[in-house]
């Protein structure tokens, strides 16, 4: 049994992934965490010497070896590492929902303070691609940004939805790293540089990524899902009921190949193989665990996993000794493994019971003689997916139908699926009076993804109390809320997006055929769809030049269309022109807001400096009339101070009102880049994403519009 | 003291009942005992253990399930022949395995419990007690609630036959002849009963007993009345009592106490001078122990606790150490025994796997016939629905042989689903229909592998009453799920007890018609838990019952055309009414129903609430404190400067917070009882007040008990 070779109590909260370990002064390693109140601690047990308290750093007076840090703001996200080329030790990051800090421990100065518009919820500290110098990438709402040790933002770039998790790793085996990027809409991107070079679909938030070895790569979801991908073919995953805090990868079996370690919002700690996912090793703490982040924390040359809880309990196990021989958990392997099979051939035992039984059945049995659930040996299952229109009852959805051919009973269909219900499964289970041997099942994916249905259904009698239960997995394509009856007065869509393949034509057939729920195939790629979920049209035609027309209002359809071709087709870079009036009027009022907040935005900074200069004469004079034993004075000064701290108050409310306003036009904005990009694929991709960051940068408007049509800067 | 035992795994029959493992005694002083274990297949398997093999001494043929084997033999002679019960019958075996004796019991039910002393035979159904001496009919007794154990003080210490039966209504009942002697209230519903010592200690009068709800006490059974020595609460809220034995473990010279609980746990409680129990060692197995004996099994002069699980696994805590320190020779010598043993294990694994390959081709051209019929045997399932006192909630329990694979909960009325700790399963919330369908909470567990045991926890609300069905599907083939029913009755939160407070104010129900005894009890059964299925015998009975959240009493009194319910609390009467009435319509029975309300009780149930809102109410104040307080003390350094009160609440925040996260909303509770109570204390006076509930919740938002009571008798 592996058990820590030290435990630390902090007395300090340790805010959830914002733990660290930097050598700032180059030799001794220490534990930094953000805190309450906007402050980050750094434990130093190393050097006890007495550094002065100056600038951002204060002594804690409860211990010694702990200095805390101001940052005033609450943090975001924090780590350490080095950045400059020629600091001594490690340089401090530490970011906000507005600004990014480079800070030198050692020396007590700031390196850089940046504001950061888009936030930083996320940050990781490395050489990226062919980027010379380490950069500091934070990702925040939809967009990624590098600086660089003197706060140059040298990489840039965006991404469909508020970044949660950020991790380099050589992804491609090229000998530079990619950037890997989970996001609140359930999706891990890698970047090489500012090219997105694939994207792999989960079914929630990615809350961390951390790199095993190689390509290999662990991950963990905001519903209790962690699990290893090499490259983009997933390895294995488990979900827990509780959530995944951090990962990290280390060697704790000194078998020469890391573990992917997991810290648990219940206090678990656990250790899994990187291959199998096979739980090696186990602990638990008494709240939830923070961080985990390994360093030589002894100063004896090994490395400690270090694992610590918000509560503020830090522990350090060392890899196991040979002698373990990659035995950690307290059990013999040999007593689990006589358990296991002796479970199995139970098992075994057991389901040969059930054949001999069911052999001995008589044919003819009737349900009255026996609660056992006996049906028709030749009960078949039978489903059906379909589309249906919105009615006055129901809105548009696809309805599954499940039945039996004769007279047994469908008692509950029990449906497992990602992503498209609320929680992992739906159930239908009908009222004793209701049931028979059809159910139907009304599904509303709410995002354009294709669906395993794993689809468990119980068959039996009226009055059974076992039943059979059917277990069966139907696919539900990717496009499939998209109805062939189209409403002739319905309006034509005015956003199209316009792009030549080289492919034969059958190919799109066969592509459409695969991804739309079509009753009986189609044979021609000229097609019209009513969209269900939003409305409006679809007209997908096909020249016979190979040019291909998407119609549609709705641009992230389009996008998901164009990636989804693509990838069918094989195709690497795609140019598109596209246009779409509706969305491109809108986002011309949302960049008009922009500019219009930035503009409160600086009034209200200045009315706050004049408020807080006012503040301070005030109480200055309020102070003199009570030294001079003014009593009316004072008071009325005081009550004027009163009056001024609401203003103040209310005016910080309006202030963060549209601060939030802001970010959210911007986020949009962001967003806009990537749905224009997404128009295109490979080069042309990047080529718009960075043209129109640019014409940002500039203040460009048209010349932005301009380029999300055409596609390119030129012409 | 410390206690240290290794676990070891020796065989695995099939499902086992309560008791069904006794040791045989040993033949020399120092050799091992034999095993005997009896399980649901109808086997009584005997076995020794040789060189860490198990060695069948004898295996009987499979037959009805078995309940109860018992060890007997002329008095004064070495208790070694094996007595089982089975059905209504009862079988002796010799220790080699022959079969001595057959005996027909005649009775409707089968025997669930047996004891054995010389002659003396001792056997009961559920409700029926029936003593046989010779094999020829002596005593009768009808119990006025299931019986769940029987016992008889051992006649040659006390020289008479005194059998004792652990009833289902939280009583021991003591009887001389067919005659019941006495009544020994016990804290909970008695599972178990052990002599104490083996032998009943010094005077041979000694008991301890083990209640469903976890709880363990000893009391002396003197001629005169029963004598408690000492009673242990279940705290830790551990699984209900199954199995008790008494043994020198410890090595001291004292006899331990050994018990095994429904939620896998097996403890040693030392008795230390003053003869009080401490808890001297505990091991958690992942499934139910059915039965705990203490004795020598493994290896000769070391001593063990064997206990034997739900799913049928015998195994020992034993005192002899598991590696041995003596060198590397030894070690391998132990592997290889367990290589011969893994070795045969795989053997025989593959010559199933095959056979269960045929019966599962067969099995699947039985599908091709249309006149076959699949009928796969029913599988077992250990369940237990309880209500727990501290929390006032519903724990459900279920264990099946095999892991289970999923486990969909359906209810009728609305409930809440708590989590528990224990529980690894993956939990997902369905959308619920209710208008059509009646659903109001669908949930599926999905179990993580070689789960055979789930614990759920339910919360409910007493008005509101209806069925919870629980869908077991475990991970065999083929297929098969079952469904158990589970009611919520209107008084879910009652519980049985001995007495009521006569002075307390009550509130009376009165209701006279034409119904039977057997119909009163039958609406009384339908409203409150706990209450015996089977009419009772007399002209009338007395039931009284105990809010387990309020504190609050109730005593139904009824014989034929009358009934006479008497509550402190008007919520529960109104419920009983509202019911009652609906009942009797049902039936088309008329029902003179007559109330009389005490304005006193309303204050007195106000004044029971009192205390435990104000506690919760200062709880939740000081929880919410917590936070700020510490961000006021990481800011300032120390928390010198606060005020005591606040500088105590820092100090206890670790107390406040696990007491706070124990009892979830519980405030949200008090309030929807006090609410109830307002709106009923109208109801009866014949008035709607529901719109002045926003009023009362305001006033409950600024709790004081004066001005609540005002606003009672105010409005």
């Amino acid at each position: 049994m592996l058990v820590p070779i030290f435990t630390l109590k902090l007395n300090h909260k340790i805010n959830p992934r914002m733990v660290a370990i930097g050598k700032y002064d180059g030799i001794h390693p220490c534990l930094t965490a953000a805190t309450q109140a906007g402050k980050v601690f750094i434990h130093n047990p190393h050097t006890r010497a007495q550094r002065p308290t100056a600038h951002r750093l204060s002594q804690s007076t409860q211990d010694s070896d702990i200095s805390l840090l101001n940052i005033n703001q609450s943090v975001s996200c924090l780590t350490a590492g080095t950045l400059g080329p020629k600091s001594t030790g490690d340089t401090l990051l530490v970011g906000s929902q507005t600004n990014l800090l480079a800070y030198d421990v050692h020396d007590n100065t700031d390196v850089f303070y940046k504001e950061v518009t888009d936030g930083a919820n996320a940050i990781v500290l490395g050489k990226l691609g062919d980027i010379q110098s380490p950069l500091a990438i934070i990702g925040g709402n939809c967009a990624l940004q590098g600086f660089d040790y003197e706060g140059n933002d040298l990489f840039w770039t965006v991404t469909g939805d508020n970044v949660r998790s950020l991790v380099l790793c050589d992804f491609t085996a090229d000998g530079k790293n990619e950037l890997l990027v989970g996001s609140e809409d359930f999706d891990i991107r890698v970047f090489k540089e500012d090219e997105l070079v694939t994207e792999m679909a989960e079914n929630e938030t990615v809350t961390s990524l951390c790199h095993m070895h190689g390509s290999r790569f662990g991950y963990a979801l905001a519903n209790g899902t962690v699990g290893v991908y090499d490259r983009t073919a997933r390895y294995w995953r488990i979900k827990s009921k509780n959530h995944a805090m951090s990962i990290h990868a280390f060697d704790l079996n000194a078998d020469g190949v890391v573990e992917l370690i997991t810290g648990w919002s219940n206090g678990k700690i656990d250790a899994r193989s990187d291959r199998t996912g096979e739980v090696i090793f186990k602990d638990n703490f008494s709240s939830s665990v923070a961080g985990v982040v390994e360093g030589d924390y002894r100063m004896d040359g090994q490395i400690q996993l270090i694992c610590t809880s918000v509560e503020g309990e830090v522990r350090g196990y060392l890899p196991a000794s040979k002698e373990m021989k990659g035995n950690l958990m307290d059990s013999s392997i040999e007593q689990d493994l006589i358990r296991e099979l002796s479970q199995r051939k139970q098992n075994l035992m057991l389901e040969l019971r059930n054949y001999e039984e069911n052999a001995k059945a008589l044919p003819g049995l009737s349900e009255g003689e026996s609660k056992m659930g006996v049906i028709p040996a030749n009960t078949q299952l039978q489903t059906a997916l379909s589309v249906r229109r919105a009615s006055e009852s129901q809105k548009a959805h696809i309805e599954l139908n499940i039945s039996t051919p004769n007279e047994t009973i469908i008692r509950a269909v029990l449906i497992f699926a990602e992503g498209i219900f609320e929680g992992e499964s739906h159930v239908v289970h009908p009222s004793a009076q209701n049931l028979s041997g059809c159910v139907r099942v009304p599904i509303i994916p709410p995002k354009d993804i294709p669906v395993d249905l794993h689809i468990k259904a119980f068959v039996g009698g009226k009055t059974s109390t076992q039943f059979h239960v059917f277990e069966i997995t139907r696919q539900l394509p990717r496009f499939s809320m998209y109805d062939l009856n189209v409403d002739p007065s319905a309006p034509e869509p005015t956003g199209k997006v316009t792009f030549c393949i080289n492919d034969r034509p059958q190919r799109v057939v066969m592509w459409l055929n695969q991804n739309f729920l079509l009753p009986e195939g189609i044979d021609s790629p000229d097609v019209t769809f009513s969209a269900l979920r939003g409305g409006g049209l679809l007209r997908i035609s096909l020249q016979t030049s190979g040019e291909i027309t998407l119609r549609t209002d709705d641009i992230d359809l389009a996008g998901d269309l164009v990636q989804s071709l693509a990838s069918f087709l094989a195709i690497e870079d795609l140019q598109a022109e596209s246009d779409f009036p509706v969305y491109f009027k809108e986002l011309r009022a949302t960049l008009t807001e922009v500019d219009e907040f930035h503009s409160v935005h600086q009034k209200l900074t200045a009315a706050m400096a004049d408020h807080s200069n006012y503040i301070r004469n005030m109480l200055v004079q309020a102070e003199d009339a009570r030294l001079m034993g003014d009593w009316r004075n004072m008071k009325k000064r005081y009550i004027e101070l009163y009056d001024l701290n609401r203003d103040l108050v209310n005016e910080y409310k309006i202030r963060s009102n549209n601060h939030n306003a802001l970010l959210a036009r911007l986020k949009s904005v962001n967003q806009a880049i990537q749905r224009a990009g997404r128009l295109r694929v490979g080069k042309p991709k990047s080529q718009v994403i960075t043209a129109c960051r640019d014409a940002i940068k500039n203040n460009n408007i048209n010349a932005l519009f301009k380029i999300m049509r055409a596609g390119t800067t030129s012409s | 003291m410390e206690l240290n035992l290794n676990h070891v795994d020796y065989i695995q029959v099939g499902v086992t009942s309560q008791k069904t493992m006794k040791l045989l005694p040993s033949a020399g002083r120092k050799s091992t005992q034999k095993v005997a274990v009896a399980d649901h297949d109808g086997v009584v398997s005997c076995f020794g253990m040789k060189k860490g093999e198990a060695v069948p001494v004898f295996k009987s043929l499979p037959g009805q399930k078995i309940s109860r084997p018992e060890l007997g033999g002329a008095l004064g002679t070495p208790q070694e022949k094996i007595f089982v019960s089975s059905g209504s019958e009862v079988r002796g075996y010799t220790k080699k395995g022959k079969q001595f004796l057959t005996f027909e019991a005649n009775l409707t039910e089968s025997i669930n419990a047996m004891h054995v002393s010389g002659a003396d035979l001792f056997v009961c159904a559920s409700y029926i007690y029936n003593h046989y001496c010779d094999c020829k009919d002596q005593d009768y007794y009808l119990s006025g609630d299931k019986i769940n154990d029987v016992l008889c003080l051992p006649v040659e210490t006390v020289g008479r036959i005194v059998p004792i039966l652990a009833c289902q209504d939280r009583v021991l009942r003591v009887l001389q002849g067919s005659e019941l002697q006495y009544d020994v209230e016990v804290p909970g519903p008695p599972t178990v009963l052990e002599l104490h010592d083996r032998d009943g200690g010094k005077g041979g009068e000694e008991v301890l007993y083990g209640t469903a709800d976890g709880k363990l006490g000893l009391v002396r059974i003197a001629k005169s009345g029963p004598v408690t020595s000492w009673e242990l609460d279940n705290e830790k809220k551990k699984g209900g009592v199954l199995c008790i034995d008494t043994f020198d473990i410890v090595g001291d010279g004292v006899k331990d106490i050994l018990v095994g609980r429904d939620d896998g746990t097996v403890e040693v409680y030392g008795l230390d001078g003053s003869n009080e129990p401490t808890l001297r060692f505990e091991n958690v197995l992942s499934e139910s122990v059915t039965s705990i004996q203490g004795g020598c099994v493994g290896k000769e002069m070391y001593d063990e606790v064997l206990t034997t699980t739900y799913t049928g696994w015998v195994s020992g805590l034993t005192t002899e150490p598991q590696q041995m320190v003596a060198g590397p020779g030894e070690e391998i010598k132990m592997s290889q025994e367990t290589q011969g043993k893994v070795a045969a294990l795989r053997a025989e694994l593959e010559q199933l796997q095959l056979k269960v390959l045929q019966g599962r081709e067969k099995y699947q051209q039985s599908s091709q016939s249309s006149t076959a019929v699949s009928a796969v045997p029913v599988f077992s399932i250990n369940d237990k629905f309880t209500l727990c006192q501290d929390d006032a909630s519903y724990s459900l329990t279920l264990e099946v042989q095999t892991a289970i694979d999923n486990l969909l909960l359906q209810s009728d009325v609305p409930i809440d689903l708590l989590d528990v700790d224990k529980n690894s399963a993956v939990v997902s919330f369905s959308e619920c229909d209710s208008e059509s369908n009646g659903n109001f909470l669908l949930a599926t567990y999905r179990c993580q592998a070689n789960t055979t045991r789930l614990e759920l926890k339910v919360r409910s609300i007493e008005g509101q009453y209806g069925t919870l069905q629980a869908y077991v599907t475990p991970r065999l083939q083929p297929k098969t799920c079952q469904v158990r029913q589970y009611q919520i009755k209107p008084l879910s939160l009652h519980q049985r007890t001995h007495t009521i407070e006569q002075e307390r104010p009550m509130n009376t129900l009165r209701l006279t018609g034409q119904f039977s005894f057997a119909e009163i009890h039958s609406w009384v059964v339908f409203c409150l838990p706990e209450v015996p299925e089977k009419t009772p015998a007399g002209e009338n009975i007395t039931f009284c019952f105990q809010n387990t959240f309020l504190g609050t009493q109730l005593e139904a009194t009824y014989c034929k055309g009358e009934a006479n319910f008497k509550s402190d609390n008007i919520s529960t009467i109104s419920i009983l009414k509202d019911v009652l009435s609906k009942e009797a319509t049902k039936r088309k029975i008329n029902l003179n129903i007559s109330y009389e309300v005490n304005e006193d009780s309303v204050s007195h149930t106000l004044r029971m609430i009192h205390p435990k809102l104000e506690y919760q109410l200062i709880l939740a104040k000081k929880v919410q404190l917590i936070d700020a307080l510490k961000e006021l003390q990481v800011h300032e350094g120390n928390a010198d400067f606060l005020i005591p009160e606040y500088r105590s609440i820092l100090d206890e925040s670790a107390q406040l917070l696990e007491e706070y996260k124990k009892q979830p909303a519980h405030l949200e509770r008090l309030y929807g009882m006090i609410t109830d109570l307002f709106i009923d204390k109208f109801k009866f006076k014949g008035q709607n007040v529901k719109t002045k509930v926003s009023q009362l919740l305001a006033i409950l938002n600024n709790y004081e008990l004066d001005s609540l009571m005002e606003f009672f008798s105010e409005a």
